[in-house]
């Protein structure tokens, strides 16, 4: 039943999503170098929470915007280094009052590439009337935002990893009332600044568990900056896919979806200070249960009905996988050839089927609809932070009219293109969707990817048509050819004997 | 001007040995160098105990090559009486190449009958040992006196091979080559043959004529190359494999245990068995056929059959003695 | 209604067409049996290169496809022999490549995506069956018998003899060479039959072909001019042989010479020799012919005959003067072993050192070719019967083909083509004997007798009466239901060797779980992975040289030596940092930019082909060339034992292998209990200690250790003052600590 409302509401979706490619680029405006925000909004309160948890930062500003302009505004500007936007994705905002808003359009501003502080344009569905408030939920995620420290470690040894932020939530805008709250993923927190209280409280922050809090604040003029460090245990993989490639093509003779997915994952945690060694390493499995900071196993839940799937690397397959699939679960469990450690790089590629009808649907116009999810990597408890994510969908020999929509944030999608991928005896190629995005993390797993088309029933005859007639061909060929008369004399060569 | 004392001192050493041990290595050579060129045949000098001690003794001038060797029958070592012609040829090659001694080399032989007492006091259970004794003074002296050992591991070795090691260790002086002595007796000998089968052949001709072209002849030389080489007479050859060993108790083992090893007897077994398999496979496919009487035939067909059924049958069980773990067999041989 | 259908069949069978037909697809069917029997590695492992050399020739292969034919032809590589490097474009057979890189194209046209290791891989099998049906086609020209022909294919098919060299991932020169030999001879067969220029240049075309793929072309070079001399010594001279062979020698020789690798050898070397003498030598016969036919006199004749023959007696004293005077190249070192059967044992260690060069035993002949090798002289026996010109052929290659294969065990791959041959020949004639309806009856017997009387041709003894045919119908069941049982159990004989030795490839290893199931031992690509992905790009490695084209296919790494020995002293100098102790081996390391050191250690698993089992080899070869610093003798025990443990000399503790290979591995037992599996060695209780290396790597069941090669000190001291002051240090520290605790107590 589900997925039928899905289907529904993807069709009414696709009309304004259609035509993909082109419609990306006008979103993007560009604005003068010299372009500062105007001084319309006032953050009135803002809860800035940092989320250290996993190897990557997710950060989550609740604040209660008000317009002071005289009139309405609908453009709301968050500030962030040039490093960090080069970082900086998965970009989501939300009206925390009502939801049903849905998510409002956020973009990188493009303008002076060299200026070292770029900007997050928010554009608010409808204009905030002067003197209004609005309560935004702002969340993004920021990637490498980690430094091991100290950078190299023993073998045996915990890891610690430390990060940099501001006390007070960098905005363009007056913050009357703020307060930073940071979530660790254990107690284990050896150091952190401190700075001097306010009110009540004499120092900041104060810890309660595994979260520091910093603030509450009171008013804080427009780019106020107050650096804070804090370094914290992190005994597991900082897992980094530089770049995953994933490719779906989709055959309608086969009734068969095939999934292919290559990582280049790197591991960004300290670094081993004396070479790796064997036995210190099965020792240490053997006796604290492998509580170590080295990755050595990935988990990929994958899709109900997934079968045959294939771990290999660029020497050929490996061995080590284990999959185990029934009517509740898929699971691949894959483990690197070697522990990989930090600073360390292991590419590797994963594979699997699926059956068609479970992505694909008919609908009563005659089109097809795909409904497959956007991204589906490992599920480790820390955390999986994609810089590059390039999906690409092969359709069909001849699909045509292909329009699609994601629900992954729009600010991560850096390009899409409709290219031609030929293989296995095509003529003109199958119609590739080709998304790139960037700085994803492993939240985005289930996100959904749809995509409609249109397939004639003669583009699906072609090949059969064309591979028959050229075998017909060929064997006339060779007919002829076995016809043709070599020899110069038909009586045979008589030897003086 | 220094030949006169030499001289005399040769002499003394010949008149008497008893002071061998006070003499100055420089006369110690000489006199042995004098006896060594005296007759081809003194070439390395055959030492004893004593001999040995002044042979050796310190300080030395020149260098000492000796082979303590076993020669005697009891120890049966066959590498001693494979090495010993060898190293009397190099002795006597270099002796010769370099008469005025300018390579101050002198070779001698302690064979263990004569030189107990030095075996028990270096201690040697093994034979033969070859000792290089580096000059202790002299131009070509060198820091450690202790004698160098020739390593015998790999098997006998031939003249050159021992020649160039002692070479290497003898830099600048002259190293005679090994000269071996021309067999004559051979080269007449051959010749000889050579010409009588070619009068004879000439004189045979019209016999030999018939038998070079008949097909059977090289029919049967063809089959018997063939069966020898595929039975792995080859690597007899080349392994110089034992022709039978004995096994464990008393008795002889006819088959080498293992894939890779066999015995020169086994093989001829082999070798008879494809024989006579392909013997039994001509039969029926030439003769057989041919008998015009049917019972005959019948009995032929009965006989060759079985033959090279039980034939088969044996092979694939002496093959699965050699490869345990062969699956297949035919009865009888289950 | 059995007997119905019988008839039926029986009348399919008539037809030529039908026969036809029939026999196109037994052959398909044979080829595909023989492609089918090579997969028993794919199936249990994967899609993968087997052993060494294959990944130099999948390596070589990439590059080709990558970089275009021009590129390959000049590459020189300096990933390999560093620092020296290697002109591998002029010192490789190019066949095997170019044949894989042109398939893959092909398949690239067709816009199928075959990735280039598959086409690799797969490339064996795929020759095997073309093989399969060369050989149906040779024995066809050999007999009148069809089914001795299909008999061939299927012999050749599935030969464990071919199938050694040809299982699906053994990458490797013969894959495709087997298929040349047997094609070449058949056309050579075909040319020399009809005399035709066509067939000889298809022969020679097919002959380049050869060369350009296989060292072992010299045998074909070698054999058709032996055949020839044979015939004319035979007074078989003729026309056809004259036009055959002078097309074949003219053309061939000119498209050999187009391989980089060959380039004048076939005019300067004595194995091409033959060849040459042969081609003068049928000039001179040709031009006496002519005279002959001319001029018609008695004593001419026979004065033409000797001078002839003097001119060729001349002529191979010329050669040997020539030879002997060096402007001819003596024979190879790896050729000339095959005469001089001792001479590699002295003079090329490394040749003798390569288990494939090792004579051949008798269980190895029968456990490739079973049942064909006895019925193989009754086929050549039958050749004698009629000694036409391709009979003689098949003698001559039976016997030199069995000489070769019993000197040298890689040569069974040489043999086993005419084995099939003469085998199909042989089997066939007794089928075709005892397989058939109808029984003599007294006319026949009549005929026979009466011809009998007349006396006959064949020169044979044993064929001189004539064929009368099989009576009882009991004796031909008898023989057909035993021949059907011979063919079954060689079958089955050929399935279980092919599945049972030669289906494994060397880089991945298997073993049985406790449960029974298969467990994959994946130590060496583990290891290769490391070095590829945690190295950088151009860090040297050095290890012996059976792991050189490993480590340039899966590694990606530079290496000092490898597969492929063309420098002696290079490979010695790797023995001699292997085998001296540390402070002499670190220098030769450093000299040569080694980075990692990686050595294969079988101890832990009961792994055979470890290092420390190779190590003899390396020290005699390194002896070979610094006799005084390098000693075999030193590294056994006096009583003469080669042993690892307590007993162990201090040469073989202190050699750097030794070190390598045992370092750290008593830490993964209790205290004093360490044993090398391999050699059920109990280890000394302190294990090794390394100062100039540091562990990097080592695989999970400890088959291959990587060591990194550490730099210069910074304070400059050598390294193992270094490490003991830092031992030292550790000591001090603690007795420090100890130092006010026992003041508390007072």
């Amino acid at each position: 039943m589900k997925t039928s409302a899905v289907f529904s509401a993807v069709l009414s979706l696709l009309s304004l999503a259609s035509a993909a490619s082109s419609d990306k680029g006008s979103s993007k405006s560009t604005l003068p170098s010299t372009f500062k925000p105007p001084q319309v909004f006032k953050n009135a309160n803002l809860v800035h929470v940092i989320s250290v948890e996993k190897n990557y930062v997710k950060e989550n500003i609740n604040v209660v915007v008000e317009n002071i302009d005289k009139k309405a505004q609908n453009e709301y500007y968050l500030p962030f280094t040039a490093d960090q936007i080069s970082r900086l994705g998965g970009v989501e905002v939300k009206d925390r009052k009502d939801t049903s808003a849905g998510p409002f359009v956020a973009e990188n501003v493009e303008f002076d590439p060299e200026s070292d502080t770029q900007y997050l344009r928010i554009r608010l569905p409808k204009p905030l009337a002067p003197g209004a408030q609005q309560t935004l939920g702002i969340s993004y995620y920021i990637l490498k935002a980690y430094s091991p420290l100290p950078a190299a470690i023993k073998q045996e040894e915990a890891q610690f990893l430390t990060y940099t932020f501001s006390a007070y939530v960098p905005s363009v805008y007056t913050t009357s009332k703020q307060k930073t709250e940071v979530k660790f993923p254990s107690g284990n927190i050896p150091d952190y600044t401190k700075i001097p209280g306010s009110g009540d409280i004499k120092e900041f922050p104060q810890k309660q568990g595994t979260k520091l809090t910093y603030g509450p604040f009171d008013e804080k003029p427009a780019g106020a900056y107050e650096p804070i460090r804090v370094r914290f245990e992190f005994n597991r993989p900082v897992t980094h896919v530089g770049r995953l490639e994933r490719d779906i093509e989709v055959s309608h003779w086969g009734g068969n979806v095939a999934f292919e997915e290559r990582y280049t994952l790197y591991h960004r945690g300290a670094n081993l200070s004396s070479l790796f060694n064997r036995v210190k390493w099965q020792q240490s499995q053997y006796y604290q249960q492998g509580n170590t900071h080295a990755l050595k196993e990935l988990k990929f839940p994958l899709r109900v009905g997934s079968i045959d799937p294939y771990y290999t690397d660029v020497i050929g397959n490996v061995s080590t996988s284990r999959f185990r699939s029934n009517k509740r679960e898929a699971s691949l469990e894959i483990k690197p050839r070697y522990p990989v450690f930090g600073g360390w790089k292991y590419p590797f590629t994963i594979g699997w089927n699926s059956d068609a009808k479970n992505f694909l649907r008919k609908t009563a116009t005659g089109g097809f609809v795909l409904n497959v999810p956007f991204l589906e990597g490992p599920k480790q408890n820390e955390g999986v932070e994609y810089e590059q994510v390039e999906v690409r969908v092969i359709l069909p020999e001849g699909a045509e009219n292909v329009k699609y929509v994601t629900s992954i944030p729009t600010q991560s999608i850096s390009s899409t293109e409709v290219e031609i991928h030929k293989t296995f005896l095509d003529t003109i190629g199958r119609t590739a969707l080709v998304i790139k995005t960037r700085n994803l993390v492993d939240d985005f797993r289930d996100r959904e990817l749809v995509i409609s088309y249109d397939y004639p029933l003669s583009a699906s005859l072609r090949k059969p048509f064309i591979v028959f007639s050229s075998t017909i061909a060929f064997f006339v060929a060779v007919w002829l050819i076995g016809n043709i008369e070599l020899k110069f004399a038909s009586v045979p060569v008589v030897s003086k004997k | 001007m220094r030949w006169l004392p030499a001289f005399l001192t040769a002499s003394l050493a010949f008149a008497s040995g008893s002071l061998a041990a006070k003499k100055t290595s420089e006369e110690r050579f000489n006199s042995f160098h004098a006896k060594s060129i005296a007759s081809s045949s003194a070439a390395p000098i055959k030492l004893s105990d004593a001999s040995y001690r002044e042979f050796t003794a310190q300080p030395r001038d020149y260098t000492a090559a000796v082979v303590l060797t076993a020669m005697d029958s009891r120890f049966n070592c066959q590498l001693c009486r494979e090495f010993q012609p060898e190293w009397d040829l190099l002795a006597r090659s270099w002796v010769k190449g370099d008469k005025s001694g300018s390579s101050r080399v002198l070779f001698g032989t302690l064979d263990f009958a004569d030189g107990r007492e030095i075996f028990m006091s270096l201690g040697l259970q093994t034979a033969p040992v070859l000792l290089l004794f580096p000059p202790t003074v002299g131009p070509h002296a060198v820091p450690n006196p202790e004698p160098l050992r020739y390593d015998f591991s790999n098997g006998p070795q031939i003249a050159e091979v021992v020649h160039s090691w002692i070479a290497r260790h003898l830099p600048d002086r002259p190293h005679p080559p090994v000269k071996r002595p021309i067999n004559w007796m051979r080269w007449i000998s051959t010749t000889i043959l050579a010409l009588g089968s070619l009068t004879a052949s000439y004189v045979a001709w019209p016999y030999i004529v018939p038998i070079i072209q008949s097909r059977n002849i090289w029919a049967a030389l063809t089959l018997i190359s063939i069966l020898l080489f595929t039975s792995g007479h080859m690597y007899n050859h080349i392994r110089k494999v034992p022709y039978v060993a004995s096994d464990g108790k008393g008795g002889i083992s006819y088959f080498a245990s293992g894939f890779q090893s066999q015995y020169g007897l086994e093989t001829q077994i082999v070798a008879a068995l494809y024989g006579l398999l392909s013997l039994a496979g001509i039969s029926l496919a030439i003769k057989v056929p041919r008998i015009s009487d049917s019972k005959t035939q019948g009995v032929a067909v009965l006989a060759w059959g079985g033959i090279f059924f039980v034939t088969y049958a044996f092979l694939l069980s002496v093959f699965r003695g050699k490869n345990p773990g062969y699956p297949f067999r035919l009865p009888p041989f289950v | 209604m059995s007997a119905e259908t019988l008839q039926v069949l029986a009348d399919v069978g008539k037809g030529k067409s039908t026969r036809g037909v029939l026999r196109v697809i037994i052959l398909a069917l044979i080829a595909g049996a023989s492609i089918a029997s090579r997969l028993f590695s794919v199936i249990r492992f994967e899609s993968i290169i087997h052993e060494f050399d294959p990944w130099f020739n999948f390596r070589a292969t990439k590059y080709l496809v990558a970089n275009g034919f021009y590129n390959f032809w000049d590459w020189f590589d300096d990933r390999t022999w560093h620092p020296l490097g290697r002109v591998t474009g002029g010192t490789l057979y190019p066949g095997l490549m170019v044949t894989s890189g042109a398939i893959w194209h092909a398949l690239r046209a067709l816009t199928i995506p075959v990735d280039i290791r598959n086409v690799c891989v797969l490339l064996a099998p795929a020759f095997s069956g073309l093989t399969a049906v060369a050989a149906y086609l040779l024995t066809n020209e050999m007999t009148t018998y069809n089914s001795a022909g299909l008999l061939a294919a299927l012999f050749m098919g599935i030969a464990p003899g071919y199938i050694s060299r040809s299982v699906a991932g053994s990458y490797d020169n013969e894959a495709i060479a087997i298929f040349l030999l047997v094609f070449t001879f058949y056309l050579w067969i075909k040319a020399l039959k009809q005399g035709s220029m066509l067939w000889g240049a298809l022969c020679a075309l097919f002959y380049g072909y050869m060369v350009a793929s296989w060292g072992g072309y010299a045998f074909i070079t070698c054999l058709l001019p032996l055949h020839a001399f044979v015939l004319i010594l035979m007074g078989r001279y003729s026309t056809r042989l004259y036009v055959s062979y002078t097309t074949w020698y003219a053309l061939g020789t000119l498209a050999s010479m187009q391989i980089p690798f060959v380039g004048f050898l076939p005019v300067k070397t004595s194995e091409h020799m033959p060849a040459l003498g042969i081609f003068g030598f049928l000039q001179l016969l040709a031009f006496l012919d002519y005279v002959r036919s001319a001029i018609p006199s008695r004593q001419f004749q026979t004065f033409l005959w000797l001078f002839a023959g003097g001119i060729f007696v001349m002529s191979l004293a010329a050669l040997v003067v020539a030879t002997s005077a060096g402007v001819i190249a003596p024979w190879s070192g790896r050729f000339y072993s095959l005469w001089d059967t001792g001479y590699a044992k002295i003079h090329i260690p490394i040749i003798a050192s390569v288990s494939e060069h090792q004579p051949t035993a008798w269980p190895a002949f029968f456990f490739d070719l079973n049942l064909l090798i006895f019925v193989f002289p009754v086929g050549v026996y039958l050749c004698f019967q009629e000694l036409a010109d391709e009979h003689v052929f098949i003698i001559v290659y039976a016997v030199f083909g069995s000489y070769f294969a019993g000197v040298m065990v890689r040569l069974m791959l040489t043999l086993t083509p005419v084995v099939c041959v003469a085998g199909a020949i042989a089997i066939s004639t007794i089928l075709n004997n005892y397989l058939v309806a109808k029984t003599p009856t007294e006319e026949d017997q009549q005929a026979a007798e009466a011809a009998e009387k007349k006396g006959s041709k064949s020169g044979l003894k044993s064929a001189t009466k004539p064929v009368v045919g099989i009576y009882g119908l009991w004796s031909k069941s008898l023989m057909v239901a035993g021949m059907a049982v011979y063919l079954l159990i060689f079958v089955m004989h050929c399935t279980w060797v092919t599945s049972n030795a030669y289906s494994s490839p060397s880089v991945v290893l298997a073993s049985r779980m406790p449960d029974g199931s298969q467990h994959i031992i994946d130590d060496y690509r583990e290891a290769y992975q490391w070095l590829r992905q945690n190295t950088k790009e151009d860090a040297k490695i050095m290890s012996w040289w059976d792991y050189g084209y490993q480590i340039g296919g899966m590694a990606d790494r530079p290496t000092l030596v490898d597969n492929n020995t063309w420098n002696n002293t290079h490979i010695a100098t790797v023995g001699k940092a292997m085998s001296s102790r540390e402070e002499v081996s670190y220098p030769i390391m450093r000299q040569h930019e080694v980075d990692y050191v990686l050595v294969v250690f079988g101890g832990l698993l009961g792994y055979s082909g470890d290092d420390i089992n190779k190590f003899l080899w390396m020290v005699r070869i390194a002896e070979g060339i610094w006799p005084d610093e390098v000693s075999e003798r030193a590294f056994f025990t006096p009583r003469g034992e080669y042993r690892v443990d307590g007993e162990a000399t201090e040469t073989m503790k202190n050699s750097l292998m030794y070190k390598m290979s045992y370092y750290n591995f008593n830490n993964l037992f209790p205290p004093g209990q360490a044993v090398d599996r391999m050699r059920q060695a109990r280890l000394p209780e302190v294990g090794p200690s390394l100062s100039t290396l540091e562990e990097a790597f080592t695989s999970e069941n400890w088959i291959i250790r990587i060591y990194k090669v550490k730099d210069l000190d910074n304070v400059g001291r050598d390294h193992i003052s270094a490490t003991a002051f830092e031992k030292g240090l550790k000591k001090k520290k603690t007795t420090k600590k100890r130092g006010p605790r026992v003041l508390r107590v007072d």
